[in-house]
């Protein structure tokens, strides 16, 4: 939103200044193609459907329904004092921390082999990497319930295998929530990993390999320092969609599993309680932006470095 | 410092899929020499140097560093110092960290690393940048970084991989000199990989030449480039006038007359230790500097100049010899007056021609 705000300044500017101002920027002349005007209808759309969406939001948690009587901070004391509503927190940010750890331990050697080995097979691995992004979210979600239900293939064959005693809807256990959010986040971190890895230069391990590394410790000191910024990004990503889920939440894991997410849909259509709702929207927001904070401070900290 | 390990590979062929990117190559190395290997891309040469660091494994043969088969080792295991084209430092690292990485690698306590650092340093005079980061280094300070990373864990074996490629004609003649000085005073076997042929005879003690997965001849570089076997090794290392003749009758003790297929007046001579038949069909090559220009008439073979470059050194005549396909080029070192029609005669001694082996 900073740049949205650096644009407006930018379009409102005499024409002679922007000319002197060109050299310093780069590419910023009298020939560029592009003008900051051009970026109004943007400015326009994002400001009625999310900016003032957004305030509206904030003005409804502080003087909505009990807001009105009791407080302005009435809904976020409850939130952040309430034994429930701290669990459910708590449970929001352990959902997004243990699928975020899956998606990592899985999704890096899959970004590892698609970067070193794959060739040919790449668009193949990408392709096969988002197709749950191209399903919808329901007819995905109901898949697993196929899969997962107490006859269905998968828990059949863990049965067979002799990992579980006795065939189980898998479904409606919280696994199965875990399972869901991997499949369709998974492809968030390796595609963030892959373009970082890619910029890792072979030749880079195969130094390390020769002043008497092995593949672990090559690997160790070397390919990983050198694709944090990708699994940072990748695990920002893959944590902040992981707390706004919450379609996967209601259809599987049989109601065990409580986000934030799934409260805010509850407060939404079933208490009707919108300055409740409202307010865990705003904390929700909060983590991300946090999130988002860390990111760049991280991403600051690696330019210089790098 | 170093004491000196032989390398050897014996009978070493490696297939890319169908393309058989080296024939079984057998190839033996001194200790404390330098071995180029020379030869335009694709030839097979960076194949066998990462043969021999470990990065490929040989379809056939075997890999022999200071007489211990290193064939199945990984390149972690092989005691070996290299040097890539870019230079490959480590872009996370200080300069320091990255001259310790491979004593770290092989257990040296800190306090003894930071000693064999500051030494390595020194050698490469780059002591005062310890501290810097990597990319705060010019490229010939990082070449030498790598340089000192490669040398201080004591290699047997160094690999240079193009390791001047990417500085600048001034810098890299000069780091020529730098690192090949550096190289006999460690007395370390080492084998660099160029397709610079400059490069090749100015920094080795021998030149391998390699063309389609073999090594078409190897010598010294001053032999190499004087007595060339084949038409690619003459026309690659430097330039050469290549003719077809018939040998003609003995002219001397080791010098053969050969009567060329272009229009001449007379003869030309060749010089050869082996006696070759009358009557035979030869190839023979000539450089451009060993060939004499005349005046008109005199000399063996009549030509017409078509043009005269001047090339700070030398002056380079590009000719016309009637019946030669192409032009023939003689470099002078002196500009030569040439008459207005441009004809001239052309020479040359008998060992300034070559019979190369391959078939006319």
């Amino acid at each position: 939103m900073i740049t949205d705000v650096e644009m407006t300044a930018d379009a409102e500017r005499p024409a002679p200044a922007l000319a002197s101002a060109a050299p310093a920027r780069g590419g910023r002349g009298p020939y560029r193609l592009v003008r900051s005007r051009w970026t109004i209808p943007v400015l326009v759309f994002l400001g009625f459907f999310f900016v003032i969406p957004l305030g509206t939001n904030v003005w409804r948690s502080v003087a909505t329904g009990q807001a009105l009587t009791a407080g302005p901070v009435v809904f976020y004391a409850k939130l952040l004092r309430d034994a429930y509503y701290v669990g459910i927190l708590a449970e929001t940010l352990k959902v997004g921390a243990i699928a975020t750890l899956l998606c990592l331990v899985l999704g890096y050697p899959v970004a590892y082999f698609m970067v070193r080995h794959a060739g040919r097979w790449n668009a193949l691995i990408v392709f096969l990497l988002i197709a749950p992004l191209l399903t919808s979210i329901i007819m995905r979600t109901f898949g697993w319930r196929v899969l997962l239900a107490r006859k269905g293939p998968v828990t059949l064959l863990l049965h067979d295998w002799g990992l579980i005693a006795r065939p189980a809807n898998l479904a409606d256990d919280p696994v199965a929530v875990y399972v869901a959010l991997v499949h369709v986040l998974i492809p968030f971190m390796v595609l963030s990993i892959v373009a970082v890895l890619q910029q890792v230069d072979r030749r880079l391990e195969e130094s390390s390999r020769v002043l008497g590394a092995g593949p672990l410790a090559t690997f160790l000191r070397i390919t990983l320092p050198l694709s944090l910024d990708g699994v940072a990004t990748g695990c920002i990503l893959v944590f902040v969609v992981a707390n706004g889920s919450f379609l996967t939440m209601l259809l599987l894991g049989g109601g065990k599993v409580t986000t934030l997410s799934v409260l805010i849909y509850q407060q939404f259509n079933v208490a009707q309680d919108t300055g409740f709702a409202a307010a865990m929207g705003n904390l929700l927001l909060f983590v991300a932006l946090i999130c988002l904070a860390i990111q760049a401070r991280f991403l600051r900290r690696q330019g210089v470095k790098a | 410092m170093t004491s000196a390990v032989p390398l050897t590979l014996v009978e070493v062929s490696k297939s890319f899929g169908s393309l058989q990117a080296l024939k079984p190559l057998t190839l033996a190395i001194g200790g404390g020499e330098m071995l180029a290997l020379l030869g335009p891309s694709g030839c097979g040469k960076t194949t066998t140097l990462r043969i021999i660091a470990g990065f490929e494994t040989p379809d056939t043969g075997q890999v022999l560093i200071g007489g211990a088969d290193v064939t199945d080792l990984p390149p972690n295991r092989r005691g070996l110092g290299m040097v890539f084209q870019n230079y490959s430092l480590f872009p996370h690292m200080s300069v320091a960290d990255n001259v310790a990485y491979g004593l770290k690698m092989r257990g040296v306590p800190a306090a003894e690393r930071r000693v064999q650092v500051r030494r390595m340093l020194d050698l490469v005079r780059l002591g005062q940048y310890e501290d810097r980061q990597i990319h705060q280094l010019s490229g010939g300070q990082q070449q030498r970084v790598a340089l000192a990373r490669s040398l201080v864990t004591n290699p047997s074996v160094l690999l240079l991989d193009e390791p001047l490629g990417a500085l600048d004609k001034n810098l890299r003649e000069r780091m020529q000199f730098e690192l090949r000085e550096i190289q006999r005073r460690l007395g370390i076997t080492s084998i660099i990989v160029t397709h610079d042929q400059e490069e090749a005879l100015t920094m080795s003690d021998r030149v391998a030449v390699m063309a389609e997965g073999r090594i078409v001849q190897v010598g010294p570089p001053t032999e190499v480039y004087d007595r060339p076997r084949t038409r690619f090794v003459s026309e690659f290392l430097g330039t050469a006038n290549i003719f077809a003749g018939t040998i003609a009758d003995r002219a001397g003790p080791f010098d053969w007359a050969v009567a060329l297929d272009i229009d001449r007046a007379a003869p030309s001579l060749v010089r050869s230790d082996e006696p070759l038949a009358s009557g035979r069909r030869v190839l023979i090559a000539v450089r451009p500097e060993r060939l004499a220009i005349r005046p008109a008439g005199e000399g063996e073979i009549p030509a017409r100049v078509q043009d005269v470059v001047f090339r700070g050194s030398y002056f380079a005549y590009e000719l016309a010899v009637p019946g030669q396909p192409g032009p023939v080029f003689a470099y002078s070192q002196s500009r030569r007056d040439v008459p207005a029609d441009g004809r001239v005669g052309l020479t040359w001694p008998a060992d300034g021609a070559i019979v190369l082996q391959d078939a006319p």
